[in-house]
Order: C-alpha cells, then structure tokens, then sequence
C-alpha cells in the first residue's frame, strides 16, 4: 500500500490503521476466548442435563416415549435429549428427531460431538445409563451458541464500531494539531517577498522542525549574502561607468558645441576615447562579474610558460612604445591545472600594470618558473612601486592608487586576485628586490604535491 | 563667471572645461581635494563645481573644510554617487546643488547662474539696475529695451558689477572675475573695459570710488 504524500494524511493512515487493527486482534481474541469458555460452559450444562436423564432411568422405560417438556425458557426448543433402551428409542424431547442423533450400532458413542442433523447443526453429549444398554443423547443447536457468542461480541465490541468514526474524526483533529507549526511555517513561507531574506524565529518551533529551520536560515543567510555582493557590484559598476559617460557626454557636447575645426576635432578624438575607456571597463565589469559567479572552471593542464610568453608578445609593442625593456624568463615548461583563457587575462593585467604604471624606460621581468613542484609566475617591474598601505587595499574592487596619472578602474586587480583564487593559486604584492618597483608574485600549489 | 572645477578624472575634467568655456564661463580645473581646497580658500569664484571621489581629500571633507572656513560661494556637487543618503549627506554638509553624472553641459551652466544669481540675492533670471537688463544665459545686454553688444570681458565685467549692485568691487575683486589661470592680466585692463562700457552705457551707470574701486548704483531700477 502506498501511504498518502501529506504528512497528515500518513499518519492518520497509520493512526486509524494501528487503532483497527489493533481493535481486530482484540475482537479475534475475545471471540476465541468468549467461544471457548461459552462452550465449556455449555457443555457442562448439556452434561448435567445427560446426567438428570441418566439419573431418571431408574424406572420402567417405555418404548419411544414422547415428553412433552413444558418450555421454560425460549431457550428450551433448541435444546433435544434422547433416551435409547436396547437400541430402541424409550425417551425424547419433543424436538427431538427419532433417529439417534448419533450414530450408535455396535457400540456405545460417549462425549462430545458435532454433527448435522436435518440441515441444523447439533452439539451433541452423548453417554450411557447406568444400565449397559442405555444410550442418551442430550443435544443443543450449535445457532444458539453462536447467538449468543454474537451477542456478547456485539456488546463488549460493538460500542468500538461507533468509536472508530469518532476516533478517526479525533485523530484527524490531533493530527491537524500536531502538524499545524509545519502549515504555519508553509504560509509564512510562501507569503514572502523574494527579497525578504530574514531568518525565521527558531524559537517556539517544535524541536523536530529546527534542524530544518536552521538548514533553511542559513540558506538565507548564504542567499542575502550573495544578493549583497551582487546589489555592491551593482552599485559600483553604475558608480564607476557614470564618470566614463559623463566624460564622453561633456566631449560630444563640447564638439557639436565647437566653433573652431581644431576644437572640434580635438574634443571627438576625447570622446572616442573615452568610448574606447568605457569598452574597456565594461569588459572588466563582466569579467569580474562571471568569476564572480562562481561558476565552476574546467581546469586542464596548462603550460604557464608557453602562455607567458604568447601574452607578453602581444602586450610588448605597448611597452617597445614607452621605451621600456620587457624581458621573459621561462624556458623550461611549467604546468599548472588552469583554465588558459583566464590565466591569458590574469598574465595580461598583470603585465599590462607593469607596463603602465612603469615610466618610460623602465624595466619589466617576466618569470615562470617552478620550484620543489609549485609553479611561480613572477611579475617585477623598476616603476615607482606602491606604499604598503596601498599594497594591503590593491585587489579591492575600484581602489586604485591615487595620482598614479593612469585612468584604470583598479578592476585589474580584482580580476587577477579573482583569477588567482579560482587556481587555488597565492597572488603577493611585494616590493621588487630585483628592480626597485613592484613584485606581483602568484604562486600555485602543485595539487599532487600538495 | 569664474568657476572652479574639481574633477580628477581627466577625460570628463577636460570636457566640462571646455563646454563651460564654450558657455562663457571663465574655468579653472584642479583635478584633487588639497588643490581644490587651496583654490578655493585663497581665490574668488563666482561658484565651483566639485567631484565627491577626488584624491588625497574626498569632496565632501573639502565642502566641510571650507564652509568651516566661512567660505560662502555657491557649491554645485557633480558625483557619480547616487544614493539618497550621499545626497543628504552632500547637501547638509553645505552643497548647493547635488547633480548626478554624467550631465547636460547646458544644464550645468544654467544650474551654475542660477546658484550664483540666488548668492546674491537675486530672485530673477535676468538681472536689472537702472535701465540696464542683463541676461546671463543669453549673454546679452540691453539698455531701455535696445541690445547693447559687448565683448566677453565687458560682460562679464558689467555681470560681476550687477551681480554686487550696491557694493564697491576692487579693481583686484574684478580682475579675479575676469581672468582664469595662465591669462594675463594687463596692467590697466579693468580701466580700459569700464571706459568702454562707460561709452556704451553712459556715464551714470558705473561709478569710481577713488582709491577703492567701482560700483554699479542700485538706484533707479526699470522693470525687465
């Protein structure tokens, strides 16, 4: 049988399932019990009745006489005796038929018997007389027993008929009771905006459900924490992408504005590139904005080196331009488990950092190199470095260094801190021993060493 | 009008600049808190617009700063940040105007005059002193009803002058009126526009306080 999906609905199956069965048993019991005793009872009587017969048999016994026993009770018709002498019938009850209630040719029956007789069934007491050849039968229809073990059932059982409606009906409302908190807590729940995110009050809650709340509270928490980080995001993003725009508009303005050519075309070069800024940031926001998301990276084997060397030759004509020397140590191949395409972005800001904020002739090293198994990508330029309280906030969303003359968003830094953390790689701000400037150092931890 | 421009990002400082000169503002730009705090303590500005995220000093504690100071001049706030809270905070820390960027070049400079028409207490877009009208957003002068053309300096002169009807300008006061960083300032300049304004408008209308400097009488007012 398959139990109903409702809580409810289980255990009042089961409730009202125990209660009639149990109720079944007990009947089973009582009329087992009740029959046995009922026909000892009975049984006793059917022989004390042989008995007054036997007793009887003192005198003159004539052949089939017919006593008209006075009925006494109702009772009286549905109990027969039998007086048998040599064979012969002497004695009967008026009921009673004239054949033997049992048969008797060649011997004697003695005690109890039930038999059929003329569509009725008999229990009959048979035993003999004092004298050898006489024979009597005492008899009572088994109907009447069973009357009556059917009238003591339905007195002693017959009121839990009735009871088990009531009883259904009382353990409907207890049931509805006893799971009333989990209704409650269905309605608070489905009542709630999609943004209401507060815990629900543990406290009063049946014990069994606050394992099930506090699951579900720090589901919540988890949820608010995440709408939080994302409505910050938000906001930043908006923050950040107002200057950009507001640039473009004042330049777009100033050139339909412009009276002469020069003016003109100096203020839409600005606004191109302001456009090209705005392009820029919105390809971080969105880069940031999937890392973000945690969403789960197929990491292969990479070779960091291969890839170092591929991004800074795309990057190095930017540095060729500021004068500056861009070096690459990283012969042997070293291999990460990284996804290439973010350890491209990761290498890029990292450089593409170096580079700007570096003055013109300066230095940049490049170097992948692996040591006892962990694979270290190391980033060192000769600009002006950082002061350690800058050092301590780089990786912040939009903290950038102030008067740095560069017009980044700072979002590099996050990315790349992003990137490192997906990696399961360490990403350090140092100051450069080798060059004097900034040492940006990302360390990744060999999985089978580790 | 003079105004002061605090906006360190380059691209957007440089737009404002140039849309504001274009509208016939004298512009000055610092691009963080300190500079602008310095500029506006030590120079006369007829309003300023300030940025809030400006490096080394936030544009809120440069606002606190100077008003602490008893700097009155109109301050026009220009932020990228919009949440209702920074633009209560913006304004009880003694803004005169909150704008979110990005903005309407156009809008900027009218919200500007108005914010320095209010300073001195004048309830009307366009100024009147005697039979003189001036309008600011149009940049145009009339005398009993026919326009006057000036030059850009004798406007702004005039402007300055009607702004503070009543009140004796320095000849100093004037030249801070008219010239933003990096124009020179000939010796004799104030002089010269009074006398060509002077032939424009007649006589009566400025007078020189010997010594001091020059004033533009209330007495007399048209109806605009």
């Amino acid at each position: 049988m398959k139990l109903p999906r409702s809580l409810q609905g289980r255990l009042l199956v089961l409730v009202l399932g125990l209660v009639v069965g149990a109720w079944l048993v007990t009947a089973a019991l009582t009329w087992i019990d009740v029959r046995h005793e009922l026909d000892e009872l009975l049984d006793s009587h059917l022989a004390q009745a042989a008995a007054l017969l036997v007793v009887q048999q003192t005198g003159e016994i004539e052949d089939d006489h017919r006593v008209d026993a006075p009925t006494l009770h109702r009772y009286a018709p549905k109990v027969a005796f039998q007086v048998f002498h040599e064979g012969r019938l002497a004695l009967r009850s008026s009921n009673a038929p004239a054949e033997p209630m049992l048969g008797f040719e060649g011997r004697v029956a003695d005690g109890f018997k039930t038999v059929e007789i003329g569509g009725t069934t008999w229990r009959v007491f048979a035993t003999r007389g004092r004298e050898r050849d006489v024979q009597v039968f005492v008899g009572e229809q088994v109907e009447s027993r069973n009357s009556i073990l059917w009238a003591v059932l339905r007195s002693s059982l017959g009121p839990m008929l009735f009871a088990v409606p009531l009883l259904a009906l009382a353990a409907w409302w207890a049931v509805r009771q006893g799971v009333a908190p989990l209704r409650l807590l269905g309605r608070a729940l489905a009542h709630r905006s999609p943004d209401a995110l507060q815990p629900i009050a543990v406290n009063g809650a049946p014990s069994e459900m606050a394992p099930m709340l506090e699951a579900l509270n720090g589901l919540f928490r988890r949820i608010s924490d995440l709408l939080e980080s994302e409505r910050r995001f938000t906001a930043d993003a908006a923050h950040e992408l107002r200057t950009p725009i507001a640039g473009i508009r004042a330049q777009a303005q100033v050139a339909l504005g412009a009276t002469a050519d020069a003016e003109r075309s100096r203020a839409l070069q600005a606004t191109l590139q302001g456009c090209d800024r705005a392009t820029r940031l919105i390809e971080q926001l969105l880069t940031l904005a999937r890392l973000e998301s945690g969403e789960e990276h197929a990491l292969v084997a990479v070779d960091l080196s291969a890839l170092a060397r591929q991004v800074v030759a795309e990057v190095a004509p930017q540095a060729l331009s500021k004068q500056q020397v861009i070096e690459v140590i990283a012969g042997n191949p070293c291999t990460v488990q990284g996804d290439a395409t973010l350890l491209s972005v990761l290498v890029r800001n990292l450089v593409d950092n170096a580079i700007r904020y570096s003055p013109a002739g300066a230095t940049v090293k490049i170097g992948v190199s692996s040591e006892q198994g962990a694979v270290r990508l190391s980033v060192e330029d000769s600009g002006p470095g950082m002061s350690e309280a800058d050092m301590k906030r780089v990786g912040e969303r939009f903290f950038r260094v102030i008067g740095s003359g560069q017009d980044g968003s700072g979002l590099g830094w996050s990315i790349a801190r992003r990137i490192a953390a997906v990696h399961r790689a360490v990403l350090r701000v140092a100051k450069s021993d080798l060059l004097g400037g900034l040492s940006v150092e990302v360390r990744f931890l060999d999985e089978e060493v580790a | 009008m003079r105004v002061l421009l605090a906006e360190d990002d380059p691209l957007l400082g440089d737009g404002l600049r140039a849309g504001l000169r274009q509208l016939g503002f004298l512009v000055d730009w610092v691009r963080d808190g300190e500079a602008a705090e310095r500029e506006l303590r030590a120079e006369s500005y007829a309003a300023a617009v300030l940025d809030l995220g400006l490096p080394l000093k936030d544009g809120l504690e440069v606002l606190a700063s100077i008003r602490r100071a008893g700097v009155t001049l109109p301050v026009l706030v220009l932020t990228a940040r919009d949440a209702i809270p920074d633009r209560v905070r913006g304004l009880d820390v003694g803004a005169d105007d909150y704008v979110v960027k990005p903005v309407d070049l156009n809008e900027l400079a009218a919200r500007l005059r108005a914010l320095v028409r209010r300073a001195h207490g004048q309830p009307h877009e366009r100024l009147c002193v005697q039979d003189v009208t001036l309008d600011p957003a149009a940049r145009s002068v009339a005398q009993a009803g026919v326009p006057v053309p000036l030059s850009a300096r004798e406007f702004d002169l005039l402007h300055a002058l009607m702004l503070n009807a009543g009140r004796v300008l320095s000849r100093e006061q004037l030249e801070q009126h008219l010239y933003s960083w990096g124009q020179e300032v000939e010796s004799n300049a104030i002089e010269v526009h009074v006398h060509h304004l002077r032939r424009k408008l007649g006589n009566a209308l400025i007078q020189t306080v010997r010594g001091v400097g020059y004033v533009l009488a209330r007495d007399l007012p048209t109806s605009s």
